[in-house]
């Protein structure tokens, strides 16, 4: 029973999209993270592939399986899954978890690097310094662009199912030189943000007779603009690489903040 | 700040607790969240800016791969609603914000741990042969998050946060209150540690001095700054590829 005549439609792919795209996350548990999110997504259209209960048991026990990866991307992977099913039934299963699972780790890196790290950083700096200037302009085009990317993003699943999973594994080259190239555009932008976002200062001030020196405008200044947000920045990341806990860093900087302003060390 | 308007900023809340992990629309979003707070209560042009505050604080804070970071659109939502109140120092709101956001993570983690319970139950009515009560017992996770995750909480700060805030401020020293605004201008610092340890920032040094270079001595703002580091990463990428098929046609070309 290999060979097998596909049954889903674009009206099936589309609900399996908008299933997909207002779950995802949604069920994330520690044990198989999203699994239970895509067995909800792809119900429909599974039970569609297979009407014997037992076949339709057996692939949504392959769904149960561990899976995590960037949920955007999650939409092309599980609807190229979908189509190997459509194609062979549940002859295709293993080829179908292999394939999600050698998937998922690159593509979970490629996409969460750009989709949660590079474009919210880039969007939010953007948004925030208009905002802050009380300029909505970057915001709304922000809040706009994404509702738009949502709407799209519910059809993604006919381009996963059409294109398939053979198109990622050839692909895999471009996408390991693509997330090499943008972390250069992040670092870039990283080193443009820590002396635009970070606002540390210090009060002291020495007093020669009459002469007043601030150490802020006639030492730090001088050596470097920006010098204790760039020190600042070092020592974070040297306690995050040693597996230092964000909260403690967060108390941290209250507490030094605290002893800042007590003592004026810090303005 | 009445009944009504708590309700109403608390069900934004629960949406934004379901977004964040559901439909994700506006996940790393929280100033929009912030804006529609001040539009209920009257004052949109406080929420923009303290939601701007909030997003600075998150830049480069995300909860990958199953991680909890704080919840800063609670964050902006509470901060917003309570600073606009109050009309205290957007510096007090933003505490209790930020306050309230940090613990939101423990609510997260419970939610995270109860949907074990969730997904282990949906298989076990997939394997009894009931299709009907799994597709509808995953509907919990994204009922949960509105609830417990956004709705509650929030609620519950917003009914006693207006008292309990004036109270802390009004007993509050000053290098407290000094500290805390200290604190808000240092906390980015966070995000950028967070950036520079997801990203090679070793292997690629010179671009963050490039970038540091352009905003600190030439004063550009982020947006040229990305397009000059976008024309860099454009230009790497087409010969890291052009590398790589040169490499696969069998030409041994050493570079690098």
């Amino acid at each position: 029973m290999s060979e097998r005549t596909p049954v889903l439609t674009k009206q099936d792919l589309n609900r399996c999209g908008r299933r997909w795209c207002t779950m995802a996350v949604g069920t994330f548990n520690y044990e198989t993270q999203l699994a239970a999110s895509v067995v909800y997504a792809e119900s429909k259209a599974l039970r569609k592939i297979y009407p014997n209960d037992e076949d339709y048991k057996k692939s949504l026990n392959n769904q149960f399986k561990y899976f995590n990866t960037m949920p955007y991307i999650a939409n092309f992977v599980l609807s190229a899954g979908l189509a190997m099913e459509d194609q062979d039934g549940l002859d295709a299963l293993d080829a179908v978890q292999n394939m999600k699972v050698s998937l998922m780790g690159p593509l979970a890196g490629i996409g969460d690097s750009i989709g949660w790290i590079l474009l919210p950083t880039i969007f939010g700096s953007i948004s925030a310094y208009m905002g802050q200037q009380g300029n909505p302009a970057g915001l709304i085009l922000w809040t706009l662009a994404y509702l738009l990317l949502w709407i799209w993003r519910t059809t993604w699943w006919n381009y996963g199912y059409k294109i398939g999973a053979n198109f990622f594994s050839s692909m895999s080259n471009q996408i390991s030189a693509f997330t090499e190239a943008a972390s250069i555009l992040g670092l870039t932008v990283v080193g443009a943000m820590i002396p635009t976002t970070v606002v540390l200062r210090t009060g002291l001030s020495f007093q020669y007779g009459d002469v007043v020196l601030s150490v802020q405008e006639g030492v730090l200044d001088v050596i470097l603009p920006y010098l204790l947000p760039v020190l600042a920045t070092l020592a974070v990341y040297k306690l995050l690489n040693k597996g230092v806990k964000m909260t403690y860093i967060i108390l941290g900087i209250l507490v030094l903040g605290c002893l800042g302003a007590a003592t004026g060390i810090l303005v | 700040m009445n009944i009504i308007m708590i309700i109403l900023i608390a069900t934004i809340a629960g949406f934004q607790a379901y977004d964040g992990y559901g439909t994700q629309i506006w996940t790393m979003n929280y100033m929009i969240y912030a804006v529609i707070v001040g539009l209920i209560l009257g004052d949109p042009m406080t929420g923009l800016v303290i939601g701007a505050s909030v997003q600075l604080m998150s830049l480069g804070v995300a909860a990958i791969g199953g991680s909890s970071a704080p919840n800063y659109g609670m964050a902006a939502i509470i901060a917003t609603a309570l600073t606009i109140t109050t009309k205290q120092d957007a510096s007090v709101g933003l505490a209790v914000g930020i306050a309230a956001g940090t613990l939101g993570v423990q609510l997260d983690v419970i939610w995270k741990i109860s949907m074990g319970f969730v997904s282990r139950k949906a298989q076990e009515f997939c394997n009894a042969g009931k299709f009907d009560a799994m597709e509808k017992i995953c509907l919990l996770g994204p009922v949960c998050l509105f609830l417990f995750c956004g709705f509650i909480p929030v609620f519950i700060v917003l009914l006693f946060g207006v008292t309990v805030t004036n109270f802390i401020v009004n007993s509050m020293p000053a290098w407290f209150t000094g500290g805390l605004a200290i604190a808000s201008g240092v906390l980015p610092v966070i995000g950028m540690g967070m950036l520079l340890t997801y990203m090679p920032a070793k292997k690629y040094f010179s671009f963050v001095l490039i970038g540091f270079a352009l905003a600190a001595f030439a004063k550009l703002g982020v947006l040229p700054v990305a397009l000059i580091g976008g024309a860099f990463a454009y230009e790497y990428y087409k010969r890291l590829v052009a590398a790589s098929t040169t490499a696969v046609a069998g030409g041994m070309d050493e570079d690098e």
